[in-house]
């Protein structure tokens, strides 16, 4: 179909793939690309680029991007998996410039940083899928999730209450934190595909963000599954030049298909 | 990047001390939540910038969006000397985020004017970009906040630069412990970059005008959502670092719809009816914020800036247009930043 083209013009002669058609190849894309497209040589490029702590991502300066939560999700069980499962395990995000802070961590996006609700959404759903043994951590995050839960229900970015101003959730943050929170709290899960439900009119020119919530409320059976779905598909006709992660998003919400159901 | 540069070139022996002195306070690893003053040695590269000479700043009076901007633009541009004849040109707004009804943003009908007035001027390529910071799906952002179709009118390229080809780049400066930055293609290939930020208050630092407004050339996809990276190293010394890097060679500042108080995302909207241009990012903001009641000598990153990215101090900044004595309109300063009001 278009959309598997379209996702495969981001696709690097490394078998690797770009943010973007023509960018080089990260792990983040390439994870999700492996996931949507069950791509083994994008996995191959993974497992090329494990870095000796196990982890994935990029080092900018002294800034290192952390994604091997995401990357876990697209390896196969075996070693390389185990070591970025260690990884995940013992990152954790900083409450304080000057150490980690008081609990919850959750997960950051670069190594030292505070825990956000993104990337603490895939660090529990690595540990739910390949290391469900892993409770302290995962309960680290669904505490992330729960403090920082928007009033009424969702996420936004991280944020509940800033500067005394109640925060507003947005539609992909609140996909992915209720996808994570799925099979472990059924009350944010209901509030999250509340917020889904009633939010996904309001951003749906955005393709990233209706096609996540179109792909877990089409998971949770939600009564708005077929609307959404037909709206990620519009979004998704109308929108020009899509990077890779919105049209991994954009194939799973078509496919009903998990993104952390791994390769296929 | 075709930078301007102002000022006395500087000895090869300036550039050698200069480097050297980067490269030591880079060892000793400046991190903080507040600016820390660092003198001596100076914590950026001789070799790259030259000591601020004057600059020019026109102050123009703009009612409402609905105004001939398009022209507005075309006499303040031109009364700065702008010259963009042949250059590509990187328009950057901010659109951190989006609230329907919220005066976040730059307003889209001012890129786009801006878009079609620089063409006017002879600009080769006008290409806007940005990189929100708070939400991952720009597509979003770009949509509601109109900025798509207003582009798409004046038939001007929008790139989203959390997602676009991008390389590392070494600082010019050593305020953070950053060493290097992850820079989108489309900023290091402009010829000319115009940093068009909102007119806003900012709850960590006081005010977000052109320089703040470069954290929007990072990507997300490095730095996160939001970019927290950038406040673990200290709002102030990123803001320092990240402006020495992209040097914005004119700034654009939407103050027609402006915000007070608890900027950048949740203060009021304030109605000012200026757009303030100028030929040099550090001035434009030391004017801006005189315009919005601030003193800019008390906003620490302005002053520092000043020492080495543009001029901040008032007296060697040429005004032009409005008169700023009477441009002036206080804002509600943001939260904890009550010292930064102007003593009248």
């Amino acid at each position: 179909m278009d959309l598997e083209r379209d996702l495969r013009r981001a696709r690097n002669v490394d078998g690797g793939y770009g943010s973007v058609a023509g960018s080089s190849s990260e792990a983040e894309p390439t994870a999700m690309a492996a996931v949507a497209l069950s791509d083994e040589d994008a996995v191959s490029w993974l497992l090329d680029a494990q870095r000796l702590d196990g982890s994935f991502g990029m080092q900018v300066g002294s800034v290192v991007a952390d994604h091997t939560a995401v990357a876990c999700l697209a390896l196969p069980a075996d070693d390389p998996r185990e070591r970025a499962l260690d990884h995940v395990e013992r990152t954790v995000g900083a409450n304080d410039p000057a150490g980690p802070g008081s609990p919850p961590y959750g997960w950051p996006w670069t190594d030292g940083a505070h825990g956000w609700i993104e990337p603490t959404s895939w660090g529990m759903l690595a540990l739910l899928a390949g290391r469900p043994s892993s409770t302290s951590r995962i309960n680290d995050g669904l505490a992330v999730l729960r403090t920082q839960e928007c009033v009424g229900g969702g996420w936004n970015y991280g944020t509940r209450v800033g500067f005394g101003v109640v925060q507003s959730p947005f539609l992909q943050t609140t996909a992915i934190g209720t996808r994570a929170a799925r099979d472990v709290d059924a009350g944010l899960t209901a509030r999250g595909l509340e917020i889904l439900e009633r939010r996904w009119r309001d951003e749906a020119e955005g393709l990233l963000s209706i096609s996540s919530a179109a792909t877990v409320i089409g998971l949770l059976g939600g009564p708005s599954a077929n609307a959404v779905r037909a709206a990620a598909e519009s979004a998704y006709r109308s929108t020009e030049l899509p990077d890779t992660i919105a049209l991994c998003w954009t194939l799973f919400a078509l496919e009903g298909r998990d993104p952390a159901a791994g390769v296929r | 990047m075709n930078h301007q540069h102002r000022g006395p070139v500087v000895s090869r022996r300036t550039v050698l001390r200069g480097a050297g002195a980067v490269a030591a306070f880079g060892a000793a690893g400046v991190v903080g939540l507040r600016l820390r003053r660092a003198t001596p040695p100076e914590p950026w590269d001789h070799a790259v910038f030259a000591p601020p000479g004057p600059a020019q700043v026109a102050i123009l009076r703009a009612p409402s969006y609905d105004a001939d901007l398009e022209g507005l633009l075309l006499d303040g541009l031109s009364v700065i000397g702008a010259d963009v004849r042949g250059a590509s040109v990187l328009l950057k707004p901010n659109m951190v985020e989006f609230d329907p009804g919220a005066a976040i943003n730059t307003d889209p009908r001012l890129v786009a004017a801006a878009a079609t007035a620089l063409r006017r001027m002879g600009a080769r390529r006008v290409v806007v970009g940005e990189a929100p910071g708070h939400r991952r799906d720009t597509g979003y952002v770009v949509r509601a906040s109109g900025l798509r179709d207003a582009l798409a009118s004046v038939d001007a390229p929008f790139v989203d630069m959390n997602v676009a080809a991008a390389s590392p780049v070494r600082t010019n400066s050593a305020y953070t412990r950053f060493g290097e930055i992850w820079l989108p293609q489309v900023v290091r290939e402009a010829d000319i970059i115009i940093s068009m930020p909102k007119m806003k208050t900012h709850h960590w630092a006081a005010v977000t005008l052109s320089l703040k407004n470069c954290f929007g050339c990072l990507p997300g996809r490095v730095y996160g959502w939001p970019k927290n990276a950038l406040h673990w190293q200290g709002i102030e010394p990123s803001i320092l670092d990240i402006a020495g890097v992209v040097r914005p060679n004119y700034a654009i500042v939407d103050g027609i719809t402006a915000m007070e108080g608890n900027g950048p995302i949740d203060g009021t909207a304030k109605h000012v009816g200026l757009v303030i241009v100028g030929d040099d990012p550090v001035a434009t903001d030391a004017t801006t914020a005189t315009v919005m009641g601030f003193d800019p000598r008390r906003v620490p990153y302005i002053t520092e800036a000043g020492r080495f990215l543009g001029q901040a101090d008032l007296d060697r900044i040429a005004q032009r247009g409005e008169d700023v004595v009477g441009a002036v309109s206080p804002f509600a300063p943001a939260p904890g930043f009550d010292g930064v009001a102007a003593a009248y």
